[in-house]
């Protein structure tokens, strides 16, 4: 197998070179910790493009010509070494570098020195992530990257997770940074059908990611544009090496179970606070005048009551029988496995990695669960020695199988509102409580999302190709020339289909359907010179010139059927009736041109300036387009004479930069006036003004300065990293809401500012060195975020977040609660309306229309953190890290049911509302229950906590079993592991997860609010990583 | 050196010339699911489509689908039923203790001038219409616009009985398509009179315009009907008389035989039914397009509804023994007393229907004393030999509103209107309690600075 796959890959290594000879030498490149063989090391002679790599067994041979007086070896994560050309033989030891200065970081078009940037770049590397027991490689970036705040809506497999880079640069244009894999912008939008997002990043397999390089300031991501002002991620993936066929599998097998439950009222608790709640309203009743006597009011009520309790315990009047915990029933412990394999490898002429995995994941969540099938090759040749072609492409295909979005009455959490009373099993059918046949209408008390598990399905399967295909040619020293061509493919198709038994979920009796093709072509075409060189001793010019061309094409339809003729039918040709459906189309496009240089004198000062020209056929003919530019300087101290030989500081470098970068993520059509003509009536065709043209719509434009030094003590063993930013977005692009006495309701226009200012900082230091190690790296990351211009705007879809001018995005703004007045049970709330002293009337009243809203807090943490410690002795290794989240609050949005003292319906309520309020005087801050009343309910700061945490987020503990025994087996490594994800969390937040935001409702200023939201899960696995 | 210059020529040109030549080209990309405006009113059909598109509006859920007229009802029937509902908006609405932000009001306000909209631009093209229907189209238009300002005014101003209505403030008068937003893109509130004013002008020209044929599109007798209805909640008994006199005068419209028949369901199979011999209008649900909210709210979940509002057993006592009518009043299969009018999913979203025509033309006569186009109790009487009643000898104004609760009761939002109407006490609260007028939308006021608050909200 190996030997075919090496001839095959061999035809792509076509002609070689032979040049004169004059000597050879030969030699061994070795680790200086174990003396083990470096396959893959770079051999040079220096100051010549001479050179060869180190076989697997670490050996070289390479021909220098007879000037030759200096070899250079140089190897990824090692120290570089020169050595003297002495006689025939020259080995080496290297020693390893873990800081890493000679890093090179990936940058837009092309790659860079970590040295010589001046601009902010973050980096994660395929160690930090890889194996993480996660969906998306978002998940496992969380808390790993500086300044990168990463944020799940909730604990569904795959679904939207909220990535912003230094803090939110728009409100309603999109927020994501730009992703680029391999140089290729990719589509990142959300394709899910229904409000609640899915992950587009879930489709690639995060094993095959080498690196992912985020570009923060201006003066790394303008070369990006009018597309960098959110941040820019760049993914690299990895690539064959020179040497033998290296293959690597991995395996872990695992299980998932929520990390946190919530408690709910028990039977007994539950029928004494319904049985109370009658009475409230049979109090408020009979004072309303509609009834003639408070008795009849109570006996009416009563009845009412108690029949809904006979109803709900299955039609059993002895309703202390049953005591179901259904909380508990929405999850279920859920089992995974991964499988990865990969085999890489490459001679001078070609370098291939082809890897695959297979991923299987169950939801906690009963009835989701996730899969994926990856498959990558990446190739490059060297053709002739100044031509060399290469691709990177993968295929994957991922299924999910989705559960209903957080608002439906089937999403699984929703489960929590049913009575404990009700039995999950009704005894008079033996089937699930809500089951047909029976009285499925009104009982339980709600639909049972149990009943979706077996009686709807919601699969949303990607067929997604993603690749490029590139050409490299050195025209002349010093000067080459890319050329690159990739697309990324998306297919979706979402197929669903729910059956009689859940018809009060859906209102169809007789089964209905929908399918959902969605096609996105996504192509991108890069031309580009670089030209690297240096200038005596003292100047190096890396510059880069180019031109981009972007094109995106979404082509969907749809199709909707009711009326089946049994559940056994589920595609929609067998429906009697074919409800609905469409089909459309959507395109755009970005002209761009790019050029940067960077020049450094001495490698001491550093100077960078950059720009790009963007044209997006989203905009109106009259602002089409758009300049960026940015500019950055730096200072390496380090390499002035009076730090040059310090012992204690071996790197400083201080920089700065300043810059213009854009947003263009609005709607493909925005500055145009439409007519839609989907406004039929009865079968006769219609059309509807939909959209007001704004011909003079132009880019949202984000100024960014930052300030920052690196610097490094003892040798590089404690290095630190810090920035100060800060970032003025001017003409956002802004859904502004007009007057919906116009008939619309938005029209997109340059309108509004705001800022975002913070710091981002890191620290990384080996503790200790030697047998026993340990190292630390911390990140820390502040951002204050203000609106301070909307023409008066205010922005709100929740009437819960609302962004005004002078205040962060998305604030919490609601009346505050004052409790209970001791009287009568009335929730009460703070006036707090301004008197003409200026101070603030806090007279509570128990008319929430008479209290002022008040700014409530911020749903977006300020301060984000993580901290790993990783530790390994002989064979072991440990590794772990905290992530958290500070200074922010969320709203519990399922408050107005879950703790709404049972006024608003016979929903189960949380433990802490049995503190109600139940005669004059009773201090509490329950109001009285009072059944459909809705006291209290409101929203109020009632439903606001602080939700500031700090959890385990991941943990790893392996074993690497000794050479001598592999040795035995014939196997090159093997490390056996555990790996956890969110083994603990630590937050004073009462919900299931501070780390939420309602899926169906979230959005760039819908922040922070919990409805019925998943928890995150809590997975381990076990798992073992082979070398051949 | 040369050959390599020259290739450096071909690619910097070559690379500047495709990408410059590329431009304009692939930057002028056009919509495919829309077109754009100027290509959209340009024909009679055009014109014409765009009408449908205004049917199309009104169909929506918080408007003619049935908002408008069940949301006054959980305002004004807690005498009637019991709300089991979730959506705390409305329960708010049911507890008379509505909030500036309730989006179920935001959405009506919304979708009411989305139609008014829709209105206009057919308005202000219908020279565009070929002359055979060009009278027909804009009359058409007028109607919906006239009726939408008269329930708007209804919902967001006070009553017309309650002080003075030219002082009173209603909802802004928007009578221009829009085009561009300017200086004019920001209306005042309009007084309830000037509101009523132009649904009077507007229904009135609609009235004259349209043709009698009977479809499932308004035509003269629409208007006519919505007339009386209008001038009935004015007090203007005598143009209500003459308004109902022309509706059923013309003699398109016949009650069906059996009460419930007016409520077809047919095998009890969700399915789109034409409007029946009694539909004066009515909004189309089909299971394509519109919805009718009232199923929604009232029908059970084996209907496809939400089954939020339960009918109180003591409503069904204003009824005597052998009321046909009962017949839509039975308890689900879990025993929850139930109104069946709206069982069908995709029922249409009833506007207005004869019964109500001959009730106002009844109440008018026996106001006035008069006996036009029929005595009060004939009317009367025809409405209660349908329901299976035997006929009375005479009959009284209180026993003409008794009929008009029983026969109209969940449909036209009576409960709340006639209330107020009629200065009765509403579930508590009089009849001209701030708490019985919608609020103006917040999330308008803060688009809008000319836009004041109703009294009894703070913002």
């Amino acid at each position: 197998m190996k030997k075919n796959l090496l001839t095959i890959l061999l035809l792509f290594s076509c002609i070689s070179f032979v040049f004169a000879q004059n000597r050879v030498i030969t030699g061994k490149v070795t680790d200086q910790k174990d003396g083990s063989p470096l396959p893959g090391v770079s051999v040079t002679v220096k100051g010549t493009n001479t050179g060869t790599q180190t076989d697997v067994a670490g050996s070289y041979s390479i021909t220098v010509p007879a000037t030759a007086k200096v070899l250079v070896f140089r190897y990824v994560g090692f120290k570089p070494a020169e050595l003297p050309i002495g006689g025939k033989t020259l080995s080496t030891q290297l020693e390893q570098d873990s800081k890493q200065l000679t890093e090179v970081v990936v940058v837009g078009y092309g790659s860079q020195k970590r040295q010589s940037i001046t601009g902010s770049i973050t980096s994660v590397s395929a160690r930090e992530i890889q194996n993480t027991p996660v969906t998306t490689l978002e998940q496992a970036m969380q808390g790993k990257a500086a300044g990168v705040n990463i944020q799940a809506n909730n604990g569904k497999l795959g679904q939207g997770i909220k990535i912003s880079v230094r803090g939110t640069a728009s409100l309603t244009a999109g927020t994501n940074p730009l992703v680029v894999v391999d140089g290729v912008v990719i589509n990142s939008g959300d394709l899910s059908s229904t409000s609640a997002a899915t992950d587009p990043l879930a489709d690639i397999n995060f094993n095959d990611v080498e690196s992912v390089d985020i570009l923060k300031d201006a003066s790394a991501a303008a070369i990006y544009g009018a597309r960098a002002g959110n941040g820019v991620l760049l993914i690299t993936t990895k690539k064959g090496k020179n040497g033998d066929a290296k293959v690597n599998l991995n395996a872990q097998w695992g299980n998932s179970n929520p990390a946190r439950h919530r408690e709910f009222l028990n039977t007994a608790q539950w029928l004494k606070i319904e049985e109370r709640a009658g009475v409230g309203a049979a109090k408020q009743d009979y004072a309303a005048g509609l009834y003639d006597t408070m008795a009849d009011a109570l006996a009416d009520y009563k009845s009412y009551v108690e029949g809904k309790f006979t109803a709900y315990s299955a039609g059993s009047t002895d309703w202390t029988k049953t005591n179901t915990n259904w909380e508990k029933e929405a999850f279920q412990s859920a089992p995974q496995a991964q499988y990865d394999l990969n085999i890489s490898g490459g001679n001078d002429k070609t370098k291939y990695y082809i890897s695959g995995q297979y991923l299987d994941q169950t939801g906690m969540l009963k009835g989701n669960n996730f899969k994926r099938m990856s498959g990558r090759i990446n190739l490059d040749s060297k053709v002739f020695t100044n031509f060399d072609v290469g691709m990177n492409l993968t295929f994957n295909h991922s299924l999910n199988k989705r559960v209903d979005n957080d608002d439906s009455f089937g999403t699984p959490l929703q489960i929590v509102a049913l009575s404990p009373v009700t039995p999950v099993i009704d005894p008079r059918t033996g089937l699930l409580s809500g089951s047909l046949p029976g009285s499925a209408s009104s009982y339980p008390v709600y639909f049972n999302p149990l009943l979706n598990v077996d009686n709807a399905y919601y699969h949303t399967n990607v067929y997604r190709t993603l690749g490029n295909i590139y050409a490299n040619w050195q025209i002349i020293k010093h000067l080459t020339f890319r050329s690159e061509f990739g697309v990324d493919q998306t297919n979706q198709n979402e197929d669903s289909y729910s059956g009689r038994l859940v018809f009060r979920n859906t209102s169809q009796p007789n089964g209905t359907g929908e399918n959902t093709n969605t096609t996105i072509v996504h192509y991108t075409v890069n031309n580009y010179f670089t030209y690297k060189n240096a200038f005596g001793n003292d100047h190096t010019l890396d510059a880069t010139l180019g031109t981009s061309y972007e094109y995106n094409h979404y082509m969907g339809n749809d199709i909707q059927g009711q009326q089946f003729p049994s559940d056994s039918y589920k595609q929609i040709i067998d429906a009697a009736v074919k409800s609905g459906g469409y089909s459309s189309q959507t395109e755009y496009s970005f002209v761009s041109y790019f050029a940067r240089a960077n020049y450094a004198y001495k490698s001491k000062y550093l100077l960078s300036v950059s720009g790009r020209t963007d044209a997006s056929s989203r905009f109106g003919a009259n602002n089409r387009y758009g300049f960026f530019p940015a500019g950055s300087v730096g200072w390496v101290l380090s390499e002035e004479d009076f730090l040059k030989n310090s012992n204690l500081v071996s790197n400083l470098k201080v920089k700065a930069s300043y810059g213009l970068i854009g947003n263009a993520e609005i709607s493909n059509y925005a500055a145009l006036g439409l007519f839609y003509g989907d406004a039929g009536y009865n079968g006769v065709p219609g059309q509807r003004f939909y959209q007001l043209a704004n011909p003079n719509l132009k880019w949202e434009k984000t100024a960014q300065l930052d300030i920052g030094f690196e610097v490094g003590f003892f040798n590089n063993r404690l290095t630190a990293g810090f920035d100060y930013y800060k970032k003025n977005t001017r003409d956002l692009l802004l859904d502004v809401n007009v007057p919906q006495s116009l008939g619309i309701a938005t029209q997109t226009q340059n309108l509004g500012k705001l800022y975002n200012q913070g710091f981002d900082g890191s620290i990384s230091s080996d503790n200790f060195v030697g047998k026993f190690k340990w190292s630390t790296s911390f990140n820390i990351a502040y951002n204050k975020n203000l609106v301070t211009y909307l023409n008066g705007q205010v922005i709100t879809k929740n009437n819960i977040n609302y962004t005004r001018e002078g205040q962060p995005i998305g604030e919490f703004y609601m009346p505050e609660y004052a409790g209970v007045d001791p009287a009568n049970g009335d929730a009460l709330y703070y006036l707090n309306t301004k008197g003409t002293d200026g101070k603030l009337d806090r007279t509570k009243t128990n008319d929430y229309n008479k209290a002022q809203s008040i700014n409530a807090g911020n749903p977006t943490p300020p301060w984000n953190g993580g901290i790993t410690n990783t530790f390994s002795y002989k064979g072991f290794d440990l590794s772990f890290t905290f992530q958290g989240a500070f200074g922010y609050k969320v709203f519990n949005s399922g408050g107005q049911y879950m703790s709404a003292n049972a006024s608003n319906g016979f929903d189960n309520q949380t433990v802490d509302q049995m503190s109600y309020w139940d005669k004059p005087g009773d201090i509490t801050n329950v109001p009285e229950p009072r059944l459909f009343y809705a006291n209290g309910t409101s929203t109020s700061t009632r439903y606001l906590s602080g939700a500031s945490y700090v959890r385990l987020k991941t943990a790893s503990l392996g074993y690497n079993i000794p050479k001598d025994v592999l040795a035995k087996i014939k196997l090159d490594r093997a490390r056996v592991f555990v790996n956890a994800y969110n083994l603990f969390l630590i937050t004073k937040y009462k919900g299931w997860d501070p780390e939420v935001n309602s899926d169906y409702q979230a959005s760039n200023y819908n922040l922070s609010v919990d409805f019925y939201s998943a928890p995150q899960p809590r997975t381990i696995t076990f798992g073992v990583n082979i070398g051949l | 050196m040369k050959k390599i210059r020259s290739y450096i020529k071909f690619i910097t040109v070559f690379t500047t010339v495709a990408a410059l030549s590329a431009c304009n080209k692939e930057l002028n990309l056009k919509p495919h699911d829309q077109i754009e405006s100027d290509q959209a009113i340009n024909t009679s059909a055009d014109v014409q489509s765009i009408l449908i598109g205004a049917y199309n509006r009104a169909g929506g859920s918080d408007v003619y689908g049935g908002g408008f007229f069940l949301e006054p009802d959980l305002m004004g029937s807690q005498s009637a039923i019991t709300w089991q509902g979730t959506f705390q908006d409305l329960t708010n609405m049911v507890d008379q203790q509505i909030t500036i932000n309730n989006a179920f009001v935001n959405s009506m306000w919304y979708n009411a001038y989305r139609i008014i909209n829709q209105a206009n631009y057919v308005i202000a093209n219908v020279s565009k219409v070929d002359a055979a229907s060009r009278d027909n189209t804009e009359g058409q238009a007028e109607f919906l616009r006239g009726m939408t300002y008269f329930d708007l005014a209804r919902m967001y101003g006070k009553a017309w009985n309650d002080g003075t209505p030219t002082t009173n403030l209603a909802v802004p008068l928007v009578l221009k398509p829009t085009t561009v937003i300017g200086s004019d893109s920001y209306p005042s509130r309009s007084t309830v009179a000037q509101v009523y004013q132009q649904a009077i002008t507007d229904l009135t020209s609609a009235e004259s315009k349209m043709g009698t044929s009977v479809s499932f599109y308004a035509n003269s007798y629409s208007a006519s009907a919505i007339l009386a209805r209008l001038y009935l909640q004015q007090g203007d008994y005598a143009k209500a008389l003459v308004e109902a006199n022309k509706v059923i005068s013309g003699g398109k419209y016949s009650l069906v035989d059996n009460y419930a028949d007016e409520f077809p369901f047919p095998n009890q199979s969700a399915t789109h039914v034409d409007n029946t011999s009694e539909d004066i209008f009515a909004m189309q649900v089909t299971t394509q397009q519109g919805t009718n909210t009232f199923n929604t709210y009232y029908a059970s979940a084996d209907y496809g509804g939400r089954g939020d509002i339960i009918v109180k057993s003591s409503f069904l006592n204003n009824f005597t023994s052998g009321d046909d009518r009962l017949s839509v009043y039975n308890e689900d299969s879990d025993g929850t007393l139930r109104c069946d009018k709206f069982d069908n999913l995709y029922g249409n979203a009833h506007v207005i229907r004869l019964a109500e025509i001959y009730l106002i033309r009844a109440e008018c006569n026996s106001r006035l004393g008069s006996s036009s186009g029929a005595t009060p109790v004939s009317d009367i009487n025809k409405i209660r030999n349908r329901a299976g009643l035997s006929s009375l000898a005479t009959v009284t104004l209180t026993q003409i509103l008794n009929e008009r609760k029983l026969e109209l009761a969940f449909e036209g939002g009576f409960f709340l209107h006639d209330g107020k109407r009629l200065q009765q006490t509403i579930g508590g609260e009089a009849w001209n309690s701030n708490k019985l007028v919608f609020p103006i939308p917040q999330i308008e006021i803060n688009a809008n600075k000319n836009l004041v608050q109703n009294p009894g909200y703070t913002n």
